[in-house]
């Protein structure tokens, strides 16, 4: 287990260098024992694989002994730490965070399976683990906000409900596209560049910049003030299960790519749309009380995106770099 | 008496709520740079929507609500029957009852987001960069009074 260092210190040192140790506590870690690895850690084991990614059959297996029961957690610490050791201010910025969680991992969950039509018969069994995976992190957000957050209902809806009022309202741009690329994808299952712009905006914009970038903050939160243990496992066990996620689609664009060079069109058309819309912000989340500040959140998905093309091999055309350049926010001091 | 929903009487009232945008009440819980953005949109858009209902009660195939947007207005608001022609920037498709949902108050946003309301035709990604500025039309149009058959 490494030294805990404050929530932020991954913008200001940069990328870590992981031992082979460490990896394998990463990977090998059972639900219980995920309580003791590092989110920075995690974070970063997704980007060791990016650069020889592995097949689809390895991410199969991996998931197999990686896959965890989210009915074996236990949120009895996680509530009395939410009612009686967090602030007012930390619980309304933790769930003003989890909320896009909580709707996000329902919809990456039902939007994937039309992916899968077009896949190759490897790429198949990757894309039905990780539907099951999304399955499951929406039953652990549905756990967490009825037994930690105290939100009522009668079904997962309900629950959805009751959490939407936190959700913002530029949810929409990305897991919205991803509705209607999804609808693209049910009429025209092997339209090859409709799958590549999909997968830009899932794999790599939401899961590999979005998701991994705001995991981070509440857990590394939770780490740093100690609380909510069911959370910061179950959640870890989340990022573990992402980071397959991620190097599965990374493979899957750069694939892609290599078969058809004029699909970077394709990646750089979503990505110009999805960056046209990403640097507007419709309410304020205080990110304060968890250790984070507004600017050093977005910071995160920019330094996320670049290092996740990097290591792909995909540039940007100069109109890209252009926008990222006004989109991306200049961190004092970092 | 409110007018009777996809009558021309609706569509005149759709127009003018759309030129005018959002209340106060809608703009006070978003920040103002959201606002700056949503305005910004709407003053160089220069597409044209048209949104259906694919099963109007009494009406043999769907109707739609034809929007021209230019220079920060409406300048065309009217309803396209099944059988008149239909060219549009983007068409859009949404069931009658969740268009009666929609003017009951359920959200814009999860209206796109849970494929109530769908592109039928059109340019995905050119849409999706004005996303925010359609939602919120999609709000001003659910709130417009309307009579339901």
């Amino acid at each position: 287990m490494t030294e805990r260092k404050s929530p932020t210190a991954v913008l200001r040192e940069g990328p870590r260098a992981l031992s082979d140790a460490q990896v394998r506590e990463i990977e090998d870690s059972s639900l219980e024992q995920v309580l003791n690895v590092d989110i920075d850690d995690v974070i970063e084991y997704v980007h060791k694989d990016l650069r020889s990614l592995p097949d689809f059959t390895t991410l199969y297996r991996k998931y197999l002994k990686q896959r965890w029961d989210v009915y074996d957690l236990d949120f009895t610490q996680d509530k009395i730490d939410w009612e009686e050791k967090m602030t007012e201010e930390e619980r309304q910025s933790f769930i003003a965070v989890a909320s896009g969680f909580h709707h996000g991992e329902r919809q990456v969950e039902i939007e994937l399976p039309v992916f899968m039509i077009g896949a190759s018969e490897e790429e198949k069994l990757h894309i039905a683990a990780q539907i099951e995976d999304e399955a499951r992190h929406t039953v652990f957000f549905d756990r967490f906000y009825r037994e930690v957050v105290g939100l009522k209902g009668d079904d997962i809806m309900d629950i959805l409900d009751a959490s939407f009022p936190w959700v913002s309202e530029t949810f929409v741009a990305p897991f919205g596209l991803l509705a209607y690329q999804a609808d693209e994808l049910r009429l025209h299952p092997y339209d090859e560049r409709a799958r590549v712009r999909y997968g830009t905006n899932y794999f790599l914009w939401i899961e590999g910049v979005l998701a991994l970038s705001v995991m981070k903050v509440t857990l590394s939160y939770a780490r740093w003030r100690g609380f909510l243990p069911a959370y910061y496992t179950g959640f870890t066990a989340t990022c573990r299960d992402e980071s397959r996620h991620v190097q599965g689609g990374m493979r899957y664009l750069q694939d892609a790519v290599r078969k058809d060079p004029t699909m970077i069109k394709e990646i750089h058309d979503t990505l110009r749309t999805i960056l046209s819309v990403s640097g507007v912000v419709s309410r304020r989340i205080y990110y304060e009380p968890l250790g984070w500040t507004d600017d050093e959140v977005r910071a995160l998905f920019f330094l996320q995106l670049r290092r996740k093309l990097n290591d792909v091999g995909i540039g940007l055309s100069p109109d890209l770099e252009d926008l990222l350049e006004k989109v991306q926010p200049v961190l004092a001091g970092g | 008496m409110a007018a009777e929903f996809f009558s021309k009487e609706w569509a005149d009232a759709v127009r003018d709520a759309l030129t005018a945008g959002p209340d106060e009440r809608a703009r006070a819980v978003k920040l103002q740079e959201y606002w700056d953005f949503f305005d910004w949109i709407k003053s160089v858009y220069p597409a044209s929507w048209a949104l259906g209902c694919r099963d109007l009660p009494g009406l043999g195939g769907p109707a739609y609500l034809f929007v021209q947007w230019s220079g920060g207005a409406v300048t065309d608001c009217r309803i396209i029957g099944p059988d008149d022609p239909l060219q549009a920037t983007y068409v859009l498709g949404m069931d009658y009852r969740d268009w009666k949902a929609l003017h009951d108050g359920y959200d814009a946003q999860r209206t796109v987001m849970y494929r109530k309301i769908m592109l039928e035709q059109g340019d995905l990604l050119e849409f999706f960069k004005a996303i925010y500025f359609f939602v919120e039309s999609l709000a001003v149009i659910g709130a417009a009074p309307a009579a339901y058959p």
